[in-house]
């Protein structure tokens, strides 16, 4: 079991390693002339500022909604929750879509912004609210008997205990920010990511798309060693025993109706454009759009995929998870973290790297279902991770003892406990890697065999060529496909926050 | 620890086998549409996907022949068979310009087409050595917004867009394939140091769009003055929608031989690695033939027809109209091209 | 002159009766239990004079002042009342300093010294100034909490159970400083707890709360020996109740005739004893005894269950056949009857009449 995971693992450094011997290769003064020139300045200033600029208002607006939904008398609270976390169900690029169909004009930096806080603000939002949810309420009390106004309670109790959850979520929008293409070549915002398939489409694999990919591969390393430091070892844990009272909520009084603004708002922009500009293409489109079997085609290659990625990936993350649960130790940390980092990189750089392997050096896998599939493997890999060790967790290796000593043989015990226990968990993990694949855009791109058209790529190759109406279908399917998984991420996210 | 750890060795084996069930059925779908058969041949297509697609969907109904399409563009699909050399999986190259042709045929991977395949192509719409041949043409446009420009206030060539009095007020895509084909020609009649200056301005004067489509709408929104396109986005779109995204918007023809007057030549080769020579032959002779070269006059690409003397679209300014300058697409530089761009600052 | 002063609390939640008609009053520095079983309403009592809750009717008077009154409600912040929660909620994002400090204003000059004072006064070792909560132990969090809440130098401190998560040993020790540091800083306080054992030993007034309502409040003693009814009684501490005829300050029941207090009533009623006034003679001699001048009955042993220094038998009373269930006296382990012999018992003192007449 050790060897599939130092395997998977070397597997996962593969990119990593592709861009050190492409700059090795490259040779110094190349590296130096394609890095330290103005395009790259620009690259990198936009990348910073949209990365400043949307995760300070991605804060604002989760913290905002998840303190609305977890801590007031909001009318209808538990709905209003349910729409925070819809917008992950509308695919990133889908969200521009919807943005450049309302407000054509809508280029730049501030169009980048405000459809990245639109799309990605979820991802802060579950774990801000599950952890508002968990705080103890208590602390609260004592800060207000110790003289502290709600507010003042707010910022210097609430607040600090919620640094870890915003931490987290800031990480995972700022590689999404990162990773993105689809959305800003949409809403004409030059990324190192758009740079990077630009390059590619220019002069395929050149020198000058590797080395992007090298400077993006530092940002995103970058930002995993900044949430780190931030971090450090801070640990927020509830001190005690006592099982935590569910908080009161807040009176909102006057205040109630402008607060439903909000929670309103976000939804109508989030989740009312793309739904009213589907609607609207559809209706245009009309018959026309749906017919051919294009379509059914697509479906059916998106769902091969699926579910042949999330199989492979999960199965490629199950010795790992094993290991971490029932073994860990030093040796398995190091794996571990092999695992986690490749799942930061964008899909682009683990393309990028593929492409140039497998055309160089393993020609036979080169263009291969294989290959895409290896591709999803990595960067899919955590997500995979994540639910199966916590699924394994769910079963100790006291059940597998108590169930051998009833009689039981050692593999009718993992069978019947292990398995039975784990399973739901393996099986919302692969439904998460599956969610994933159904939505990628650049290593499906950059790698599927030819002939390949996914969902994800149809509905691109559509809206390249401006047949909005023809791409609405498109859109609708991956929609629906990412719905089940959006209701599964929020009943998760409640669960394990105990309630 | 020694015992499960083997039972998961074993359960592993088992998941293996569960994993094969979709993956076998993923090869049956996915293979179906992509694998070369012995019957089948596979295009590297840079071309319009929906153009492709109506010239595929008639070229089978006519041969019975199976082709299998891989989409890109120009330059990534250039490079890529480059890449892959002798061992490119690509039977026919489909461009939209003509300097990713240039890119190919210079690595000495196309094959020489057939007499008969070339005779129907017009000699300035094919490079003198038979690699490969062109099968449309598409012109340099300037797509202006009519309530901001007004015929006396054009440009009167490619070049006065760089000077100051230009500044964010045009837009381009210079990522695309299109202009870095413009601005070969640019290179090829007026020299390095010409084109080198002219980038520099232009990233000074002009807004970046990524995509023609995309640029003109720009146009028709008012975001800018006018755009450096081809011509049949334009007229595709007063076609399909009625102008939805180009009813601001008429089309500006520089004429006179000036660079900016450029026709772009779409060419077709064939892989000298091809193991389907014959079928792909077959294919780039149906492109230069009556039947493909129709299909650019009666569907709703708005390509101009170069070959078998077949007309233009009736919608389209004609070809002997547009006073092109002289260009040898065989001499087109991309390489060149995007290393100017990049110093520019463009890419 | 009492100090805080409850009346006619109400409190609903939806259907459910969390609190009716409370009135409570406490004397400025003292220190006054409210026990209770969980469910009783305690805490909802202890969080609404906090001022983390509303309260649907009645009214508090801290010092004259009014917290809650028809209409108006001081804000938890304004009221400066000390509180110290069930397991400490001690801020994990801060320092054990910051933590004691945390009421204190933030450039108050003498922030260094309170926070040294407070931390001695709670017996807590400087060296712990620096780590984060996690890293103390319960009590020790528990002796913060208390030095956080007292740094404001409340006039009333209210603690919630703080010693329910506790060892036993530790939670003696810890209970013994709190009400040392209390009484020191006469600090009117009022602990919420389950455990009668505690409220009887740490307050000076206990108030016994059940299903929303204050049934019975005054000094531990009195509430031990004189409960009003059988719940309160059994509440407090293990009771053997038995029916009786009363006559004329007497009692006539399975154990004998006993002295009652509670005055000339007569007729069917329910008398209480504490199981410590039951001695158990074991008879060896068949001989009668009238021993120390109690009253006395007769039984036979049917279990004895040994239990260290303190053992428990059973006993049956031979004269009563209505007897329902045997008796669990208290007996030293040394000299323990046999199962099935015969055995004298001595009551002392009087016994409890409760007010209620038999239903």
């Amino acid at each position: 079991m050790l060897a599939v995971t130092s395997l998977v693992a070397a597997l996962a450094l593969m990119p990593l390693t592709f861009v050190v011997w492409i700059t090795v290769q490259t040779g110094w003064d190349t590296v130096v002339e394609l890095v330290f020139r103005r395009r790259v300045g620009e690259l990198l200033g936009n990348t910073l500022l949209l990365v400043l600029l949307t995760l300070p208002l991605s804060v604002v607006v989760a913290v905002t909604l998840a303190w609305l939904t977890e801590r007031s008398d909001l009318p209808g609270r538990r709905f209003w929750a349910w729409l925070a976390v819809a917008p992950l169900a509308v695919p990133a690029f889908v969200h521009s879509y919807a943005w450049v169909t309302v407000a054509p004009g809508l280029h730049g930096l501030a169009a980048a912004v405000l459809v990245s806080v639109l799309a990605y603000s979820p991802f802060l939002y579950l774990p801000v609210a599950a952890q508002l949810r968990r705080l103890d309420p208590t602390m609260e009390d004592v800060a207000a008997s110790l003289g502290h106004g709600p507010w003042r309670v707010f910022l210097t109790v609430v607040l600090p205990q919620l640094r870890v959850a915003v931490y987290g979520g800031c990480l995972l929008i700022g590689l999404h920010l990162l990773a993105e293409y689809g959305l800003y070549v949409m809403i004409q915002f030059d990324t190192f990511t758009t740079a990077i398939v630009d390059q590619f489409q220019s002069a395929y694999n050149g020198p000058a798309a590797n080395m992007l990919a090298g400077v993006l591969v530092l940002l995103c390393m970058g930002l995993m060693g900044g949430e780190a430091l931030l971090r450090g070892q801070e640990r927020y844990a509830r001190v005690g025993s006592g099982a935590a009272r569910q908080a009161a909520p807040t009176k909102l009084g006057r205040a109630t109706l402008p607060c439903l603004v909000i929670p309103l708002l976000f939804a109508a922009l989030s989740l009312g454009v793309p739904m009213l500009t589907l609607g609207r293409w559809l209706a245009i489109g009309g018959a026309r759009i749906w017919q051919g079997a294009d379509i059914g085609s697509a479906i059916l290659q998106t769902v091969a995929l699926a579910l042949a990625g999330a199989l492979l990936t999960t199965l490629a993350a199950a010795p790992m998870a094993w290991l971490s649960v029932r073994a860990p130790g030093r040796l398995q940390r190091v794996l571990e973290a092999c695992h986690y980092y490749v799942g930061s990189l964008p899909g682009v750089v683990v393309a990028l790297a593929l492409v140039t392997i497998t055309v160089r050096v393993a020609l036979p896998l080169y263009q291969t279902v294989g290959t895409v599939l290896l591709a999803y493997m990595l960067l899919f890999l955590p997500r995979a991770l994540v639910g199966l060790r916590a699924s394994i967790a769910q079963a100790p290796v006291e059940l597998e003892r108590a169930a051998m000593a009833l009689g039981r043989t050692p593999l009718q015990a993992v069978r019947q406990i292990t398995f039975r226990l784990a399973a739901p968990g393996a099986a919302a993990s692969m439904a998460m890697v599956a969610l994933g694949i159904t939505n990628e855009l650049t290593a499906t791109l950059m790698l599927a065999p030819s002939g390949t058209r996914t969902l994800a790529t149809e509905f691109w190759a559509l809206t390249s060529e401006i047949d909005y109406a023809g791409a609405a279908p498109y859109a609708v399917m991956m929609v629906a496909a990412s719905l089940p998984m959006t209701i599964l991420l929020h009943i998760q996210s409640k669960r394990a926050a105990g309630r | 620890m020694k015992i499960s750890r083997s039972r998961f060795v074993r359960s592993l084996a088992l998941a293996t086998a569960l994993a094969a069930l979709p993956a076998v059925a993923l090869s049956g779908s996915v293979s179906a549409q992509t694998a070369p058969s012995a019957d089948g041949i596979t295009v590297y297509n840079a071309q319009h996907a929906s153009l492709t697609k109506e010239w595929v969907e008639r070229f089978t109904r006519e041969t019975g022949i199976k082709v299998t399409v891989r989409n890109g563009s120009d330059m990534e699909l250039g490079n890529q068979i480059v890449q892959e050399g002798a061992a490119s999986p690509a039977d026919v190259f489909l461009t939209e310009n003509s300097p990713a042709m240039a890119l190919v045929d210079n690595a000495g991977l196309f094959a020489t087409l057939n007499a008969e395949t070339l005779a129907p192509v017009p000699e300035n719409f094919r490079p003198a050595n038979g690699h490969w041949a062109g099968i449309a043409a598409r012109s340099t446009v300037f797509a202006y917004n009519t309530g901001k420009l007004t015929q006396d206030k054009l440009p009167k060539s490619l070049l006065d867009l760089a000077n100051p009095e230009w500044k964010g007020r045009w837009a381009a895509s210079p990522a695309g394939a299109d202009f870095q084909a413009i601005v070969g020609a640019l290179l090829q009649l007026k020299g390095e140091a010409a084109t080198a200056s002219w980038l520099k301005a232009m990233k000074e004067n002009a807004k970046p769009y990524r995509g023609n489509s995309v640029a003109m709408k720009a146009v028709n929104a008012g975001e800018v003055e006018g755009a450096v396109i081809y011509h049949y986005y334009y007229i595709g779109d007063q076609a399909r929608t009625g102008g939805e995204n180009s009813k601001n918007v008429a089309l500006h023809y520089f004429r006179n031989g000036d660079p900016g007057a450029f026709v772009s030549i779409s060419g077709a080769g064939v892989l000298a690695s091809s193991k389907n020579k014959r079928e792909a032959e077959a294919f780039v002779k149906f492109l230069t033939g009556k039947g493909g070269q129709e299909v650019l006059r009666d569907g709703d690409s708005y390509e101009y027809a170069v070959a078998s003397g077949v007309a233009s679209n009736p919608r389209l300014e004609p070809l002997d109209k547009l006073q092109a300058p002289k260009v040898k697409p065989e001499a087109l530089n991309n390489k060149a091209v995007t290393d100017l761009m990049t110093a520019a600052g463009l890419l | 002159m009492s100090f805080l002063q409850v009346q006619g609390l109400g409190k609903r939640y939806g259907d459910a009766v969390a609190l009716e008609d409370v009135d409570l009053s406490v004397r400025a520095g003292s220190r006054t239990a409210i026990v209770g079983r969980s469910g009783s309403g305690k805490t909802t009592l202890l969080r609404i004079v906090a001022g983390f809750e509303t309260a649907d009717r009645g009214r508090i008077l801290l010092d004259g002042r009014p917290l809650v009154e028809a209409g108006t409600m001081v804000p938890a912040h304004r009221r400066g009342i000390g509180y110290v929660p069930q397991d400490g909620a001690l801020f994990p994002h801060l320092s054990i300093a910051d933590n004691i400090a945390f009421g204190l204003e933030r450039n108050d000059p003498t922030r260094r010294t309170r926070i040294l004072e407070l931390l001695e006064a709670v017996e807590l070792d400087r060296q712990m100034l620096e780590r984060r909560p996690h890293e103390l132990s319960g009590g020790q969090q528990q002796r913060v909490a208390l030095a956080r809440a007292l740094a404001r130098k409340p006039a009333l401190m209210l603690l919630d159970e703080p010693f329910s998560a506790l060892d036993t040993g530790l939670r003696d020790s810890l209970r013994r400083t709190v009400a040392r540091v209390l009484c020191e800083a006469d600090i009117a306080t009022i602990l919420v707890t389950h455990d009668q054992a505690e409220a009887l030993s740490f307050a000076d007034q206990v108030a016994v709360m059940r299903e929303g309502r204050l049934t019975q409040a005054g000094p531990p003693q009195e509430l031990y020996h004189r409960p009003r009814d059988r719940e309160t009684a059994t509440f407090l501490g293990d009771a053997i109740i038995l029916p009786a005829e009363v006559e004329n300050g007497w009692a006539s029941c399975s154990l004998g005739r006993l002295a009652v207090a509670g005055g000339p009533r007569r007729g069917a009623a329910e008398i209480m004893l504490r199981p410590e006034q039951l001695r158990l003679v074991v008879d060896h001699d068949h001989a009668a005894n009238g021993g120390d001048g109690g009253s006395m009955g007769w039984g036979r042993v049917v279990d004895v269950e040994f239990g260290g220094s303190v053992c428990k038998v059973a006993v049956t009373l031979g004269n009563a056949p209505g007897q329902p269930a045997p008796l669990l006296l208290r007996h030293s382990s040394m000299d323990l009857p046999r199962i099935g012999s015969r055995v004298r018992i001595h009551v002392q003192g009087e016994a409890h009449l409760f007010d209620t007449p038999l239903s």
